[in-house]
């Protein structure tokens, strides 16, 4: 059983009269412990996919399955759980809430999963000294780097410990040294942790550092390839 | 908990409008609290002066006396007076006969309520005789003193000592007359009453008809208006074995003051919910605002796990805060208005000349606030639920937000 499977999904936008095609009939079965980039130029639909995936947005057509559950048939109410509980999130920027401090923001997936306060203070402030945050706990988002903020925001994401962390464009808003940087840690926790990762880019130097490319044009899957 | 710290938290982000916000909020709470108080004060001071001047707190008369005045409808208290007297909580009982009639000076003649008293209790009471020199006040039940009301005896063209006549009908339908000598007079700033107001010895009224005995009215002082709760179900057994005689609370038997009051309060809380409802507008109005800047932030929290139940509950929360801040500090500075209006209180006397008077009573040109706490407790109370309710709608709006969208647009 795949981890995550998207039959012959499709994605339509109307937008007035004219319907826009993000993703069409696309097909893909991720893995656990999977390094993979969805590659493709603006507009190829690799955020609709993203959120799809994450059970951000339903699709017009096709299903998504995520550990063996057609996720269409999921109530509502329920998918806030899964999201929670199966899928970690990581944007672009603007990922933390401004008025919390960096631990506070990590901490959060784990407040919402009702984790006590010591337990989990202590769970991100290894995760803090995994990642390299160690000393910028109380700082305020805005008092962070954009790499030290995508950081705290990789640290949330694995604090809940999620079957797949879903990435859209995090190193869109970094320079290359810190996208290296960056990359580095998410590859480092995928070899050593296992972790799975998806995430989305156009930049050549980063699709460079996935095992697995799929490449998007228009919405349809072009090419799909792993690296060793 | 953590739910609460984000929601106080994110009260503070646009610091300056949450705080015009509030202070929206604690001063409307602040106005309307003290002007409450203000007509509590008022109006308990009036509805003492009213009672002590009128009928008292409670007040027995017989069963129709009230609905006609009739002078022929008395009763005989018989040791009435003295069972009421020893009920817990009653001040002084004052039995009054009342008698239209006519009082004729050499020079003049004018329509008159001669108002019989037992002048002891009498004086100790009513808070215009108080002004009276002592020795200008009725020495005894059954003398030939009299306290005119001034206008009357401006109109009788009298002086203090001068003598009059009152003619009157006698309970066997004949005329009578009586000599009396102006001992008192007496000002209560109400025209009605300093024109008509001929007070003298209950005896002496009664012997003049032929109502040996008899009263009109048994007038009940109670120690504080409240004492109205226990004292009245004693008062009823008493009167329970006479079918000819009723208690009344002051508000049956002053229905003017009753009214006036009633219909005064009315028109406040009018302008207090109007009042509140404005506040309530700009409090949806920096909620909504505060929603909508944070549709993006929004969209995060949803996607990374919370239920949109969890993020209505944080704008309900945030309005929970606002509206338990301004409470707080809404009843402070109206505690503050309120401890003003109680020890300087207003004078009125710089707005106007005349003497005031509402409902047939005169009050106090000066104006001082009564602390009514529980009904500061209450309009607080009410001011958090409307926060609460001003919550609703960008709590829905909140609730709404789909996360791809707002992340997308945001
Ligand atoms: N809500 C929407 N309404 C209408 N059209 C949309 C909407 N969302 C996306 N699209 C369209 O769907 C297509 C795919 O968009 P998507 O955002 O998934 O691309 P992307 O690969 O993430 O692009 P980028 O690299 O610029 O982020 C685009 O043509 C976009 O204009
Ligand atoms: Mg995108």
């Amino acid at each position: 059983m795949a981890l995550i499977e998207l039959k012959t999904v499709s994605k339509i936008y109307t937008l007035g009269s004219q319907e826009v095609i993000a993703v069409k009939d696309f097909s893909l079965q991720l893995e656990k412990g999977e390094f993979c980039v969805l590659a493709g130029p603006s507009g190829s639909g690799k955020t609709t996919l993203l959120n799809l995936i994450g059970c951000l947005d339903q699709p017009s057509a096709g299903e998504v399955w995520l550990e063996g559950r057609n996720v269409a048939t999921v109530p509502a109410k329920e998918l806030a759980a899964i999201r929670l509980n199966k899928i970690g999130f990581i944007f672009q920027s603007y990922n933390l809430i401004p008025v919390l401090t960096a631990a506070e923001n990590a901490e959060f997936t784990l407040m919402l999963q009702g984790m006590d306060k010591k337990v989990r203070r202590e769970k991100v402030r290894r995760w803090f000294v995994d990642l390299g945050l160690e000393g910028l706990e109380e700082r305020k988002p805005s008092d962070l780097s954009g790499g030290q903020q995508q950081r705290v925001a990789i640290a949330r994401a694995m604090a809940s410990d999620p079957a797949v962390i879903l990435a859209d464009e995090p190193t869109a808003n970094l320079d290359s040294q810190t996208s290296e940087e960056l990359l580095a840690v998410m590859q480092r926790l995928n070899e050593e942790r296992g972790a799975t990762f998806v995430f989305s880019s156009h930049d050549p130097l980063v699709i460079a550092h996935g095992k697995r490319v799929v490449r998007l044009v228009d919405g349809h899957l072009e090419s799909d390839q792993c690296v060793s | 908990m953590d739910l609460l710290n984000l929601a106080w938290k994110n009260l503070w982000r646009n610091r300056r409008r949450t705080l015009i916000t509030l202070s929206a909020l604690c001063f409307s709470l602040m106005l309307i609290q003290g002007s409450h108080n203000l007509s509590h004060g008022v109006y308990s001071s009036m509805i003492d002066s009213g009672v002590r001047a009128g009928s008292g707190h409670l007040v027995v008369y017989q069963q129709d006396y009230l609905a006609t005045r009739d002078e022929k409808l008395s009763f005989a208290p018989r040791d009435l007076s003295a069972e009421i007297g020893r009920i817990a909580g009653v001040q002084s009982v004052l039995p009054r006969i009342y008698l239209p009639g006519l009082a004729q000076s050499s020079r003049e003649s004018r329509g008159i309520l001669l108002t019989g008293v037992d002048p002891v209790v009498e004086k100790a009471v009513n808070p215009f005789l108080k002004r009276l020199p002592a020795d200008e006040w009725l020495s005894s039940d059954d003398g030939r003193e009299a306290i005119l009301g001034s206008l009357l005896l401006k109109e009788l063209k009298l002086k203090l000592g001068n003598k009059f006549v009152v003619t009157m009908q006698h309970r066997s339908g004949e005329l009578v007359s009586e000599m009396f000598r102006v001992h008192g007079v007496v000002q209560t700033g109400i025209k009605g009453i300093d024109k008509t107001l001929l007070m003298v010895g209950r005896e002496r009224a009664a012997a003049l008809v032929g109502m040996d005995g008899e009263i009109h009215e048994l007038a009940l002082m109670l120690t504080d208006q409240t004492a109205d709760n226990s004292v009245r179900p004693q008062l009823n057994a008493l009167l329970q074995g006479r079918s000819d005689i009723r208690g009344y609370s002051w508000e049956e038997a002053m229905p003017n003051l009753y009214n006036a009051i009633r219909l005064d309060y009315a028109s406040s809380n009018f302008i207090f919910i109007i009042m509140l409802l404005i506040v309530t507008i700009g409090v949806i109005n920096t909620l909504l605002m505060s929603v909508m800047e944070r549709f993006r932030e929004f969209g995060v929290i949803l996607a990374v796990g919370a239920s949109a139940m969890r993020l209505r509950l944080l704008i309900i929360i945030e309005a929970l805060l606002l509206g338990l801040v301004s409470m707080v500090f809404g009843t402070l500075l109206g505690s503050l208005l309120t401890w003003y209006l109680v020890a300087k209180g207003i004078d009125m006397r710089n707005f106007v000349s005349e003497s005031l008077e509402f409902g047939g009573v005169v009050f106090d040109p000066i104006m001082r606030a009564a602390w009514d706490p529980l009904w500061m407790v209450k309009i607080s109370f009410y001011l958090l639920l409307l926060a609460l309710l001003a919550a609703i709608y960008p709590s829905i709006k909140a609730g709404k937000i789909s996360p791809a969208a707002a992340m997308r647009h945001y």
